[in-house]
């Protein structure tokens, strides 16, 4: 049997020479086949350094993404990129805009996908950007209902997940951070992500972050993947007295690193809330990841948060006895 | 016959190297390139660029773009005695994030908020400007209380903190005041502690127009209470509040309104003349010639040029209206 399987959310920070890399691009000083090799070269380095501490489900790192709703929507026609608008502080970024009927132009994403699994025998994870979120981080000119613009998503998602999966890949997460902006819209959100997942026979993951868990909390169990992916660290883990009333019928994985704190969490006491969750989850049902992509921290405070992160769940599992199930 | 005004906040950069000055100078002010002399500096120029903007369009009513704020809600409470600023939280629905604030004692004024900003910006604008605040409502709704335990005396600490600050901007010469409660969209049961806190801050408004805007949503279960209002006008979200406008458009309303009935979270461009005849169908059940025509809600969500046709469609559907009248 598994246990405390430990993987990574998505995204990981860029090293130095791509940020650089990727301005320089922007400006047209540097050529697209330039910039990839060196998207390459930084994936093919985090699929390294995974394999080194020992996470058992790597991720491609998204060395390759600006926006994660952008990059998707720059693989689909019928949608052209805005202008920039504020995120917060000095960020900014570029939304999509629907402008006409959404088509997929081809693959998005595996590419890259298989470009990781090459680097490495574990099971790398494919990673696509969900239906809602493409919907409520995109201006919709040409649809006029959010409805029928985050269906049309849906659809054409499915396509990139049946890409992945045929592409080899055995566990396909769906990224939905807008899940808990519009409480009425979840029954959408269930739909939507129902068309992405449906006949998949690969494993599913829903993951979402920085929302009011207590509000969506009914529709976990509702939600048509077999893992939900949520950020509980960030939160004080005052969800596992809920979930103890109301048990999860999925797997979880379970956020245990703030990824918005330069702190870098002791093994001590990313073992004590791993060892709390434990308390509600069976070893085989409980993952653990960060609470989230890890791409805002620098490159080093990444790799010493996961490198304590899988510290601290080995040593959870000798304490209990358990194996990670890889012989 | 209907006028125009803006609601509040205003995208700061745009495309063009000169449209980003505010981000260059906040990064070289991060780095510790550029004193804050400078950096005001570079927002006072933004600042003047956005109310040029408003003005060039023929906007009646403007407002300074909020262009110095972090976010809508640490921007004022961080001057109030007992607050401290905390982390980001996702604000509303709209993919942006605020710092949140902290409350760990009472609440007080200790100090003018927006006068010097409010200044400035009317010595750099034809059309009046509007001083926009955050409500205590949304206000208490957003921070972390640690001290009151209730919201209704926390509400009402703000409130009173809040008149000050009016009754500082009314001094000044400011001769509109807008209270933002976006927070009546989502916990409409809390309308009467918004009213309540109102009261106590038109209490301070002097001759000033008062405006109570709601927006990020439909105000139908409270649009009863909205009209008892201690406010002269009433700020109504018709795009994202569709559902206000098909009760708007039945029963009309007593009270004069700003009607938001031009799109602020979506690029897409409205037709001028159709939502000059959409105003037009209220003719008889508000009263038009005191009302005003804007955006649903701040067009920050925006980007820039957008923000600027978005004006454009504004004024054009209020002169189609005043022609078609």
């Amino acid at each position: 049997m598994s246990a405390l399987l430990t993987t990574s959310v998505g995204s990981f920070p860029k090293p130095e020479y791509l940020i650089r890399a990727r301005a320089k691009a922007a400006k047209g000083d540097l050529s697209a086949k330039e910039l990839h090799a060196l998207e390459e070269k930084a994936t093919a380095e985090w699929i390294r350094f995974q394999e080194e501490i020992g996470i058992d489900i790597p991720v491609d790192g998204e060395q390759y993404r600006g926006d994660m709703a952008t990059y998707f929507a720059e693989n689909i026609e019928g949608t052209v990129i805005s202008g920039l608008v504020r995120s917060y502080g000095n960020r900014y970024y570029k939304k999509p805009i629907i402008t006409d009927e959404l088509r997929l132009r081809g693959p998005i994403s595996v590419d890259w996908f298989r470009f990781a699994q090459k680097l490495t025998k574990k099971p790398v994870k494919g990673m696509i950007t969900g239906p809602y979120t493409m919907m409520d981080w995109s201006f919709d000119e040409y649809y006029g209902s959010r409805e029928e613009a985050c269906l049309a998503f849906a659809r054409l998602l499915h396509q990139e997940a049946v890409a992945l999966r045929d592409a080899g890949a055995k566990i396909i997460q769906v990224d939905e951070p807008a899940l808990s902006t519009r409480f009425d819209e979840l029954p959408l959100l269930v739909k939507a992500v129902g068309i992405v997942t449906q006949g998949l026979d690969t494993k599913t993951i829903l993951h979402t972050c920085y929302g009011n868990y207590n509000e969506i909390f009914e529709y976990f169990n509702k939600l048509p993947v077999d893992q939900l992916d949520l950020e509980m660290s960030n939160s004080g883990l005052d969800l596992l007295d809920r979930f103890k009333r109301e048990p999860l019928k999925k797997e979880i994985a379970f956020g245990v690193i703030d990824v918005h704190s330069h702190v870098v969490e002791p093994v001590d006491l990313i073992r004590e809330r791993i060892e709390k969750a434990l308390t509600i989850f069976r070893p085989d049902q409980l993952y653990i990841d960060p609470d989230c992509g890890l791409k805002t921290r620098t490159v080093e405070e990444a790799q010493a948060k996961l490198r304590n992160m899988v510290t601290a769940a080995r040593a959870v599992r000798e304490a209990h006895h358990l194996t990670s199930g890889k012989g | 016959m209907v006028r125009t005004a803006v609601v509040g906040n205003y995208p700061r950069i745009g495309v063009s190297v000169e449209e980003q000055s505010l981000r260059r100078a906040i990064a070289r002010f991060d780095k510790g390139e550029v004193g804050e002399l400078q950096l005001q500096e570079a927002e006072r120029e933004v600042v003047k660029a956005v109310l040029r903007e408003q003005n060039e369009a023929g906007i009646d009513v403007v407002a300074d773009g909020q262009i110095t704020w972090y976010d809508s809600q640490s921007h004022i409470a961080r001057k109030l005695a007992s607050v401290e600023i905390n982390g980001l939280v996702r604000y509303f629905d709209t993919n942006t994030y605020y710092r949140q604030p902290i409350v760990r004692g009472p609440v007080r004024w200790t100090q003018p908020i927006l006068v010097d900003e409010w200044k400035f910006a009317q010595a750099n604008s034809r059309a009046p400007v509007k001083a926009v605040l955050t409500g205590p409502l949304t206000l208490s709704t957003l921070a972390v209380d640690k001290h009151y335990g209730k919201k209704g005396p926390f509400v009402k600490d703000l409130a009173s903190a809040l008149a000050e600050e009016v009754a500082a901007l009314v001094a000044a010469g400011a001769t509109h005041v807008q209270i933002d409660e976006p927070a009546l969209t989502l916990y409409p049961k809390d309308v009467s502690l918004a009213l309540e806190g109102l009261d106590t801050i038109a209490s301070s408004k002097g001759a000033a127009t008062l405006t109570l805007f709601t927006y990020f949503g439909e105000v139908t279960k409270i649009f009863k209470e909205l009209q008892a209002a201690p406010a002269d006008l009433l700020g109504l979200d018709l795009v994202q509040g569709a559902k206000t406008w098909g009760l708007l458009s039945k029963s009309g309303s007593e009270k004069p309104l700003v009607l938001g009935l031009i799109d602020a979270r979506n690029t897409k461009p409205e037709d001028p003349r159709t939502v000059a005849k959409q105003v037009l169908t209220l003719k008889g059940k508000v009263d038009l010639a005191s009302s005003y025509l804007s955006p649903s809600n701040g067009l920050e969500f925006l980007p820039r040029d957008k923000a600027r046709e978005k004006l454009r469609i504004l004024v054009a559907a209020a002169k189609h209206a005043g022609v078609a009248a």
